[in-house]
């Protein structure tokens, strides 16, 4: 196999990969949100069960989950699955994983929040949702993008996962190369995408925060 | 509001009824999904274009021709296979896959490759025989055949028990690079793959000792022996035509390709078996 081949089979690898980690973002940080509000919720019963949901997701393998997501359907329910829902699997495997890790950031961040703020509001005749949205969610978002960062970056590591659901992204076709044509090269050209990829991500991640950073001089 | 939930529910059904259902709609065959280890040449492997190709691959696709089968080529994770056969997502494993120990596991087609499993030795290491592995770490792929045949209630664990440890790997490649490094001391594989390993390789041995002698089959789920025996006949056209004997030269398999006999062997059986029904009637 030519290297031009091989970039060509990587590339191809690397926008599969690139599909789960935009596709899982979408529907993580917003479900992340959901889920935080449950956790910070005064509804005993809603506390308990996004208690329960992010324990379970952040106690077991992701590789795990995402087994249980693809062959779930089957076993329980006897469904037939394959098809579309291979790569359906995995982005609701992903994504429910994610929100889980997102929640416990957001709740970080929003609990940060000095109760003056929230009180200040009240008089200045905000409802609760416009406090939050206006006042409370801006700050939020700029205190917690670091700690985004370090998962996002960690998601796009973790994209090679999906292996294990036989879906053909970046990592699985190196393996494939090496196993072919016995050497070691696609592992040094999967290593560099990653590392380029993560340093795109985390360049654009530095700019959005100085971006964000309106207030320091 | 409430409207609205409702309609979204709705979308959502129609939805997973969509996903689920393309899927159960097999009862006329278009597509013919097969199952494979695309890490396992000359069997199943990405070719120097990036397609998935091999022996394996090469004679699934004459068998979707033969019926006019779209041919699915889906690489599975050796680990799950059972989980994708089961669950539907494949049609069958045609992966070099071996029938003896697994007989009442699957609906099996008839026996295509004749396969040893053999012990690959670096040629520095010194070991020449089976007895000179005792107390040697030995590689095998995680739930291959050889790794049952040498594992306890396997026909090789006398011989597995004197290793020093067996350690299991996802795929040759890691198992080989680690026989290179020295990690471990012996790889124990399928021939067909120990040769396709080994072709561009010098320093390594495949010990003249076998493990076993053992037929490879397409394994298929064991409510699905409609689809066995529709494959089995195009099977035996192909043998016919002489479709698999060009395959078989095609990827250095010739004194392995067993179809043939086992061509011979369906006739037989089928006719002694007309007498015992005929009886019966």
């Amino acid at each position: 196999m030519s290297f031009s081949v091989m970039l060509e089979q990587l590339s191809s690898g690397m926008l599969k990969s690139l599909g789960i980690f935009v596709l899982t973002l979408v529907f993580s940080l917003p479900l992340g949100l959901l889920v935080s509000f449950g956790r910070m919720s005064k509804n005993r019963l809603l506390q308990g069960v996004t208690k329960i949901y992010i324990s379970i997701m952040r106690g077991t393998p992701l590789m795990l989950q995402l087994l249980v997501v693809y062959f779930g359907p089957y076993y329980l329910f006897g469904m037939r699955i394959g098809g579309v829902y291979r790569f359906l699997a995995i982005i609701i495997g992903f994504s429910i994983n994610y929100a889980a890790y997102f929640a416990e950031i957001y709740r970080s961040g929003i609990e940060s929040m000095p109760v003056g703020q929230y009180e200040a509001a009240t008089v200045l005749g905000y409802s609760k949702a416009q406090c939050f949205v206006r006042i409370i969610f801006p700050q939020v978002v700029k205190r917690i993008l670091p700690s985004v960062t370090n998962e996002v970056i960690t998601l796009v590591k973790d994209t090679s996962l999906s292996f294990s659901l036989a879906y053909a992204e970046m990592f699985t076709i190196a393996k494939q190369i090496a196993a072919a044509q016995t050497t070691f090269m696609p592992f040094v050209i999967a290593g560099v995408f990653y590392y380029v990829f993560n340093l795109v991500v985390a360049v654009a991640m530095e700019k959005i925060e100085k971006k964000l950073s309106y207030y320091d001089a | 509001m409430k409207k609205r939930m409702v309609c979204l529910a709705a979308a959502v059904a129609m939805t997973v009824s969509m996903v689920f259902g393309t899927a159960a709609m097999a009862d006329e065959r278009t597509t013919f999904t097969v199952g494979f280890d695309a890490e396992y040449p000359p069997y199943g492997y990405m070719d120097d274009d990036g397609e998935y190709t091999g022996f394996d691959l090469e004679l699934a696709q004459a068998v979707a021709d033969y019926y006019g089968w779209e041919l699915v080529k889906t690489p599975i994770a050796w680990d799950s296979k059972d989980m994708e056969l089961e669950s539907g997502a494949i049609d069958c494993i045609w992966s070099g896959f071996t029938i003896n120990g697994r007989e009442d596991d699957y609906a099996w087609s008839l026996p295509y490759v004749n396969n040893s499993q053999v012990i690959v030795v670096a040629d520095e290491s010194g070991i020449t025989d089976l007895a000179g592995l005792e107390g040697k770490i030995v590689a095998a792929q995680a739930a291959s055949a050889a790794l049952e045949l040498l594992s306890e209630g396997g026909d090789q664990a006398d011989l597995g028990a004197t290793f020093g440890s067996i350690q299991e790997f996802p795929d040759y490649n890691t198992a080989f690079t680690e026989l290179q490094a020295g990690s471990v001391d012996a790889v124990a594989m399928d021939i067909g793959v120990a040769k396709a390993q080994i072709k561009d390789k010098e320093g390594f041995t495949i010990l003249d000792e076998m493990l076993n002698a053992e037929q490879y089959g397409i394994g298929f789920a064991l409510d699905n022996e409609e689809l066995r025996d529709q494959v089995n006949e195009a099977l035996l056209y192909l043998t016919d035509d002489g479709t698999v004997s060009e395959l078989a030269e095609k990827y250095e398999l010739a004194d392995m390709v067993c179809l043939a006999d086992s061509a011979d062997e369906a006739m037989t059986e089928a006719d002694t078996e007309l007498t015992p029904a005929e009886t019966e009637a």
